[in-house]
């Protein structure tokens, strides 16, 4: 069954080069807007650095003898400054929100589309909840950078820049000195990204240990009531605060030492702006409104400047996740297209392992006769379940063929290869919709009628009575296993395909109603084929043939009375099912 | 259906104000010594903008060479110091907020601990996942949140003190700018929050919906609906695009309005200064000092209320914390009998356990049968009785050390196979083999020290439940009360683990729910019941005369 997962071949991870890219691609594919937000923010930009610049005429002015009037006229340019970087702003920041929700929209597309052409089994090997925190956790973060901490971020670049251009443009050797700071300012972000983002995974991993450590002492309640693990629920609880501390503290430790940097950079580089500028001063390079005006602007230069920095660290896990989402669409996807003739499916000579795991199946053969009731029973990990998997076209054989209409049926397109093999497993997942989009799904143009139909063909009148609009789902009506297994029978019997592949499909029903479930749906699959799995014997007796797997291989195959006649392994189980 | 809560009585009901309170106190001096720390930084940063003044008046504009040498030495020192107290009283702030998280996780554990199994059915599994992540978090971060406010609050003070003493309406333009900024731009950040509620909303709706797409993956491939999930999907997602621009026509209002507050009120600093500077009222150094304030700390005061926010999720966190603190455990426990026992009953359901032995339980419905099982355990209160006293008199402890109930609830922790089966390599090794789950044990690596995922995630139901089973039989309870023990396992192995268990079982009392012949075949004494009640007793052969017990205990073809 599951336990073979251990072995899973993880999602690839896009590397940097292919993280660029995918940026690129995003940027590229709204080249207009990009543009657009970029010329507003520099705009806006522009217009708040001219107050700082204007000040320096002014100054200029006060010592020249400029009239009140005239003073007056500049410091109304300084307000109408404000006044159109206000709206600069806004327009800027409206378009780069638009920018980001479009972005955000096109990925998580993008990345679902592609879920949903993934193959099976490679999902399935890599655990499913890896891609679903990609496809829910990881777009979200992207999609919050894009939205709101790209384009505050953005904005405080471009004001970085504007600002270092300005200090040039008041004076060059001045804008020369400001910049002196920032070679050693982008080394120690550098090195701090480095050091931070594996200390910050780390606090984050410890608090999902925490958290995981926590729920498992509450969900295991009883257990420890039972067996009076009181102190080690505790020990394990306390080492997990420890931890959290400890990985809190050491990343407490890198932003101190960055922050410290940062912080003297930037007033360093004010002393250094004001030394220089005295000089130039002195010798008559500048005149005082200048000098004033190039401070004040390096005054300014720290506030964006911090406000990029404290944000690195977000970007930086934002590329990681941009990294796990591109790492989907790296996936490859071979084309599924060779067409069946007729639907004869079989196993000729097949082995297969998962992953890089051992064979479980070692050259089986099997080879359902159209319109019969096979039954494949043998003892848990015999391989039963994966025989199901190579039937289905979930997973490819290692050697040997799996076929339908003699083409492999992982070849077959997936909406040609489910109009005529369908796989029911004991795993039965409802979605958080109604209960007729819960069924409608197997057959698009089906009417209420047909569906109602399909339910009652599984006994499920609990589902007739609550009706069609019902929501379906834990926070809705959440269903039982039973209920949830008819559900998964019912769609079955609405898609009415040629071939029904049941694995264990009835075991959590409960044993009273197992059997009026399964008589039903017997009935409701007369004429198809069935290839039922079990490691219950209730369904081997009214089948029509029984292939008993032991270890991977078939070892008996016959009838019920052929086998018990034999007094083989089949005939051993039937006894000590029937308590003998 | 979870038993009536019975909540733990402290001395004084826990509120998240008290909580927080009570985070913070351990870190008193800390505290104190970080808010001094913080004092100090924001008095040398406002210092080194009021002595850009004197290097403007007294360097430049003097022309002396010694006075701006002088000004500048001493910016630089403040320059030099600034960082390394505002990084201390960080280290103070945060370094509690550290250890604050610590003191929440270790609290909420030892709580677990205090609730027992009443935090069963009264907690959400998602909530105790957040309360040790999420709520730590926002709780724990008040303490930093506070020395920032403190921060700020102190350059607010010296700053504006600093830019009264260039001259008095400076000094009111500056404290009306601040006070405005925080004022205006706080609560419309509020506002937007609200805005954003039901866009967030869409997110969470979407990021479900994504979800079960990835997990009715096989359904939507094997079965067929990937196109119609596909299709919902973009719509909803064009859903949420369009509303996305909708939050940013006001949004970006409201972004470039916290954006630009603080520049109109340098621009109206600036105005000011220049004509008072015009007037001779202020020096020029005073009005390149007055503007660098404005820069600095005007942009600096729309903090103020965004830590309020951060304060209020403290708030919210705290509270969930609490609510979590006064959940109480469901069973009295307050008998003291130790010793003692013998036949165990329970009226509810008139099944009772005699001394030694293996009874199978047969039912059509398990529920009830469990539910009896609950009773006799003591994992709700009853009239249940033990010899010749009721159970409720025996200690809690007495009671979970010989009385054990065995159900596919049972969790298995993360640890090795040797901790998980909690009993020495012979006794361990013996379990292993009487539950059959010798494919868990060389599926591990063939040793006892093979680790077991948290809540068995490597291993298959199956596995699960026969290792569950070898833990029990380890345990070597007095009464094992089992509820379909062998529910995942085939038929084979089914029989094999009732002939072992039995055996090593052997006088002991053994309790087992099923409906298969393999188990009440070996059973001592077979009790059949009937909507919760017992029907019969009797042995698996005598009680098969009856047809409807013959229908729901035989495999056997009539």
């Amino acid at each position: 069954m599951g336990a073979d997962v251990a072995t899973a071949a993880r999602l690839p991870i896009a590397d940097a080069r292919q993280v660029r890219r995918a940026f690129m691609r995003l940027l590229a594919a709204d080249r207009g807007r990009a543009i657009q937000v970029l010329v507003l923010y520099t705009l806006a930009a522009g217009c708040t650095v001219a107050v700082p610049m204007l000040l320096g005429r002014v100054v200029d002015g006060i010592g020249a003898g400029w009239s009140i009037e005239r003073i007056n006229l500049v410091c109304g340019l300084i307000v109408a400054a404000v006044a159109v970087q206000f709206v600069l702003s806004r327009l800027g920041r409206r378009a780069g929100y638009r920018f980001g929700e479009r972005a955000a929209a096109r990925l998580r597309e993008g990345v679902v589309t592609k879920v949903l052409g993934l193959p099976l089994g490679r999902v399935e090997q890599a655990g499913r909840g890896d891609l679903g925190t990609r496809t829910a956790a990881d777009v979200n973060t992207v999609a919050d950078l894009l939205r709101d901490n790209g384009p505050t971020v953005a904005t405080a670049l471009i004001e970085v820049v504007v600002l270092y251009v300005a200090t040039f443009l008041i004076d060059p050797l001045l804008g020369l000195c400001a910049l002196v700071t920032v070679p050693p300012l982008l080394l120690a972000a550098r090195r701090y990204l480095r050091r931070a983002s594996g200390a910050f995974l780390a606090q984050r991993a410890a608090m999902s240990e925490a958290a995981e450590t926590l729920s498992a002492s509450g969900a295991g309640a009883r257990t420890v009531a039972a067996l009076r693990l009181q102190q080690e629920r505790r020990e394990a609880g306390h080492a997990r605060a420890e931890t959290m501390y400890r990985r809190f503290m050491r990343v407490l430790r890198l932003q101190i030492e960055f922050f410290l940097v940062l912080l003297w950079l930037n007033r360093f580089q004010l002393v250094i702006v004001v030394a220089a500028a005295g000089l130039w001063y002195f010798q008559g390079g500048l005149s005082l409104g200048t000098a004033v005006a190039a401070i004040t602007v390096t005054v300014r230069i720290a506030n964006p400047t911090n406000a990029v920095m404290v944000q690195l660290n977000e970007f930086q896990q934002g590329a990681a996740s941009l990294a796990r989402i591109e790492g989907v669409n790296l996936i490859h996807v071979e084309p599924r297209t060779a067409v069946p003739e007729g639907n004869d499916l079989r196993l000729d000579a097949v082995t297969f392992g998962y992953g890089d795991g051992p064979d479980v199946l070692h050259g089986l053969s099997l080879h359902p006769r159209p319109g019969e009731r096979l039954v494949v029973v043998g003892p848990s990990g015999a391989g039963k379940s994966t025989i199901a998997r190579l039937l289905a076209g979930i997973d490819r054989p290692r050697t040997g063929t799996a076929t339908l209409g003699g083409v492999p049926v992982g070849d077959i397109a997936v909406e040609e290869l489910r109009r005529r093999v369908v796989l029911v497993t004991q795993e039965h997942y409802v979605f958080t919709a109604t209960l007729r989009e819960n069924l409608v799904l197997a057959a698009p143009d089906a009417d209420d009628d047909r569906l109602v139909e399909g339910l009652r063909r599984v006994d499920a009148g609990w589902a007739v009575a609550a009706g069609l609009d019902t929501m379906l789902g834990p926070e809705h009506r959440p269903l039982s296993t039973a209920e949830a297994q008819q559900i998964a029978l019912a769609r079955v019997v609405i898609a009415d395909p040629a071939i029904v592949i049941l694995d264990e499909a009835t075991a959590g029903i409960d044993p009273a109603s197992a059997g009026n479930v399964e008589a039903a749906l017997a009935a409701a699959l007369a004429g198809r084929t069935v290839i039922a799995i079990a490691h219950q014997l209730q369904a081997a007796r009214s089948a029509d043939r029984i292939a008993v797997v032991e270890r991977g291989r078939i070892v008996e195959d016959g009838t019920h009375e052929e086998l018990l006649a034999a007094g083989g392994v089949y005939g051993g189980l039937w006894h000590a099912w029937q308590g003998d | 259906m979870p038993s009536r809560p019975r909540p733990l009585r402290p001395k004084r009901p826990i509120t998240p104000l008290r909580l927080l309170v009570g985070l913070a106190r351990p870190h008193k001096g800390r505290i104190a010594l970080g808010a001094l720390f913080y004092l100090l930084a924001g008095s040398a940063s406002m210092a080194q903008l009021w002595m850009i003044g004197r290097i403007v008046d007294e360097g430049f504009i003097a022309r002396d060479g010694s006075g701006l040498v002088f000004w500048l030495s001493l910016t630089a020192l403040a320059v030099i110091a600034q960082p390394v107290f505002w990084s201390l009283g960080f280290r103070q702030f945060v370094g509690a907020e550290a250890a604050g998280q610590r003191a929440i996780v270790r609290r909420l554990t030892d709580h677990l601990n205090a609730a027992g199994t009443g935090v069963r059915g009264r907690v959400p599994a998602g909530e105790l996942v957040n309360l040790p992540s999420e709520d730590t978090r926002r709780a724990a971060r008040s303490i930093a949140d506070v020395g920032f406010f403190f921060n700020n609050f102190a350059m607010f003070t010296v700053g504006s003190a600093l830019v009264w003493s260039i001259h008095p309406l400076l000094g009111v333009v500056i404290i009306a700018g601040s006070a405005v900024t925080s004022v205006v731009t706080g609560p419309l950040l509020g506002r937007l929050q609200r805005r954003q509620s039901d866009y967030r909303e869409m997110i969470g709706d979407l990021t479900a919906h994504a979800a079960d797409i990835v997990g009715g993956l096989r359904v939507l491939r094997g079965i067929g609906g990937d196109v119609l999930f596909a299709e919902r999907y973009r719509e909803r997602s064009s859903a949420l695009r369009d509303k996305g621009y909708r939050v940013a026509n006001s949004s970006s209002w409201i972004h470039a309005m916290r954006h630009s507050m603080p520049i109109v009120f340098v621009a109206a600093i600036t105005w000011t200064g220049a004509i008072l500077a015009a007037d001779g009222a202020i020096t020029i150094g005073g009005l390149a000092s007055a503007f660098s304030f404005a820069t600095v700390f005007i942009a600096v005061s729309g903090n103020f209320i965004g830590l309020a926010h951060f304060l209020v999720a403290a708030w919210v966190a705290a509270g969930r914390i609490a609510g979590f603190l006064h959940v109480g455990p469901d069973v009295d426990d307050s008998g003291t009998v130790r010793g003692g026992g013998g036949e165990l009953r329970d009226p509810e359901s008139g099944l009772t356990v005699p001394v030694g032995g293996l009874t199978a339980v047969v039912t059509a419905e398990t529920a009830p049968a469990l539910e009896a099982c609950e009773r006799l355990a003591r994992y709700r209160d009853s009239e249940a009785v033990w010899g010749a006293r009721p159970l409720e008199a025996y200690a809690l402890a007495e009671v979970r050390e010989r009385i054990m109930l065995l159900t596919d609830e049972d969790y298995l922790f993360a640890g090795t196979l040797a901790e998980t089966l909690r009993a020495d390599r012979n006794r361990a090794l013996a379990a292993i083999e009487t539950a059959c789950a010798a494919d868990v044990y060389s599926g591990l690596g063939g040793s006892l020290d093979g680790r077991v995922a948290e809540g068995g995630q490597n291993l298959s139901g199956g596995q699960r439940q026969r290792l569950r089973l070898a833990r029990a039989i380890a345990a070597e309870p007095e009464i094992l009360l089992a509820v379909e023990p062998t529910s995942a396992v085939d038929a084979h192995t089914e029989s094999l683990v009732a002939r072992r268990v039995a055996a090593a079982r052997a006088g002991k009392s053994t309790v087992v729910v099923a409906a298969s012949p393999m188990w009440l075949a070996r059973a001592d004494r077979v009790v059949w019941m009937v909507e919760g009640k017992v029907h019969a007793v009797g042995s698996h052969a005598e009680l098969l005369d009856d047809p409807a017990y013959r229908r729901l205990a035989s495999h056997r073809a009539d």
